[in-house]
């Protein structure tokens, strides 16, 4: 579908017009990796099962998918502020196809990072992975993408505004990603912290990411921790769901619409 | 019998406590140019939302290009431009990605699309900015960019809400000129919303609306001669009341 097209293709011009966000996508996860694989190296220097720093590599990827899909999909909030929302909703397509079009364009912006981290991150831990590992790894990454992807085309149509970004970040982002796997196995949080895991869609990503590349060590403990299908069927429920709640979001006069379109006193 | 462009049958729109549209009646032939005139707030907007299928009307109905804007919501917007207040550019992107990606949403073929693109852009003196980001623009060159976005994909209907605001004068004179050999090259019908009067003026019919009310209805000279005044301002002030431009910004 051409309006698809039309809308992942300036999600793609977008990212690579701001140089910002483009080096800060890239160079993110190599900051965690100096700064937090430093200091959480040294802790975990009494076991020599496996070094932190490869550890770190699947769920720094899986960082790298979920600030690349989840921002560029929040940023239907901006396309509302800017009016070029309207554009869209009174093109002759339906409401879900915008919906679709970010999320696709979010998750394919997200697999494109990721993808690009992983050839400069990968042989810098020293992690070269199997051709069946590289594979899941891709799966990995799109269907983490969909899931984030749908997950913050929800957001941004539940958002009024672009102040509501920070909170967005502390309560939706951080929690998210240390409630992944992906600074330390989830077997070790309490069952509360753990159930909360599971609610949580980057948790899958980053453990298909764990099964993908860290295989083996998974005798040791540090692969995925949960059976390969179930990683994939919780992510694809995520993206389903994530895609019709935002579809309908923006489908109703309430949501993104009244927003576009509300009246000046 | 041909089908009116746009035919509203007691259309109207309530944001919760607010009726911001009574009941309007409003048929708009086919190659007509239809003025919306009335102040800030009189439901001008709205009027042009409801009949664009932004909004869902809470009463009435109405057929736009032949198409009922409930039931044929893609139907109606296949056949109308609707050039908002504000622009709806992305400033980010330059004049010609803009177009570009606008002919994608409206499914336009590429072949199709880029010599169109160079047309228009060549009809309203783009030719040379088409690589400049929209924000280095100038306010006139951004509304002529929009104007060209809104037929690009050759419309029916054209919606213009207040297509002159923020404009300097010469910029106003401009556009003006554009919308008349639109209208000269087409037979584009072409729907305007205006609170100056001297934009209605060359309407060939001019609804004039306030409080979400139709107070008037006719061509400019009917209008002044059924209130026996000079002016569509005296027009405004004998149905209602009060001034056209004392109310602007209530």
């Amino acid at each position: 579908m051409r309006a698809v097209y039309g809308i992942v293709a300036r999600e793609f011009l977008r990212f690579l017009r701001q140089r910002g966000r483009v080096v800060a996508s890239i160079g993110r996860p190599f900051v965690w990796l100096v700064f937090a694989g430093a200091g959480f190296a040294g802790v975990f220097a009494g076991r020599n099962e496996i070094d932190y720093r490869v550890y770190m590599a699947p769920g720094l990827l899986g960082m790298v998918v979920m600030f690349g899909s989840l921002l560029a999909a929040l940023s239907t909030v901006t396309d509302r502020e800017a009016g070029v929302l309207r554009m869209m909703l009174v093109a002759p397509i339906r409401r879900s196809t915008v919906a679709l079009g970010k999320a696709l364009g979010a998750t394919l912006l997200g697999t494109a990072q990721a993808v690009v981290v992983a050839g400069l991150l990968l042989p810098i831990v020293h992690l070269r992975p199997t051709l069946a590992g590289a594979l899941l790894g891709l799966v990995a990454v799109v269907l983490s993408g969909l899931a984030l992807g749908a997950l913050g085309v929800v957001l941004a149509a539940s958002i009024r505004s672009i102040e509501n970004f920070a909170g967005v970040m502390n309560f939706v982002v951080f929690p998210m990603l240390f409630l992944s796997g992906a600074l330390y196995p989830v077997g070790h949080l309490g069952p509360v912290l753990r159930a909360v895991a599971y609610a949580n869609p980057l948790a899958y990503g980053v453990d298909l990411l764990k099964h993908a590349l860290l295989g083996a060590w998974a005798g040791a403990g540090y692969g995925g921790e949960l059976p390969v299908p179930l990683d994939c069927a919780a992510l694809s429920l995520f993206a389903i769901a994530g895609l019709t709640i935002a579809a309908s979001l923006l489908g109703r006069e309430g949501g993104v619409t009244r927003t576009a379109f509300r009246q000046r006193p | 019998m041909t089908a009116a462009a746009i035919d509203a049958r007691g259309l109207g729109k309530d944001f919760g406590a607010l009726r911001a549209l009574d009941r309007l009646d409003l048929e708009v032939g086919d190659g007509e140019f239809f003025g919306l005139l009335g102040p800030n707030g009189a439901g001008k907007t709205t009027t042009v939302h409801l009949l664009a299928t932004l909004l869902a009307p809470s009463r009435g109905t109405a057929r736009v290009a032949g198409h009922d804007v409930v039931e044929e919501g893609l139907a109606v917007r296949r056949g109308i431009g609707l050039v908002f207040q504000d622009t709806t550019l992305d400033r980010d992107l330059t004049v010609a990605e803009n177009l570009r990606f606008a002919a994608r949403l409206w499914s336009l073929p590429e072949r199709v699309s880029r010599s169109r693109i160079d047309a228009l852009l060549r009809q309203f003196d783009l030719l040379e900015r088409r690589d400049d980001p929209v924000r280095a623009l100038s306010g006139g060159m951004r509304r002529a960019a929009d104007i060209a976005r809104g037929i690009l994909h050759e419309p029916r209907i054209l919606f213009l809400d207040e297509p002159t605001a923020g404009l300097d004068p010469r910029a106003r004179r401009s556009l003006w000129d554009r919308i008349r050999g639109l209208r000269a090259a087409s037979r584009l019908t072409v729907l305007l919303t205006t609170h100056y009067v001297e934009e209605a003026e060359p309407c060939d019919r001019v609804a004039v609306l306030d409080h979400g009310r139709l107070v008037a209805l006719g061509t400019p000279a009917e209008l002044k001669q059924a209130a026996g005044v000079d002016s569509l301002e005296e027009v405004f002030l004998a149905h209602t009341g009060h001034p056209l431009t004392e109310a602007d910004g209530a």
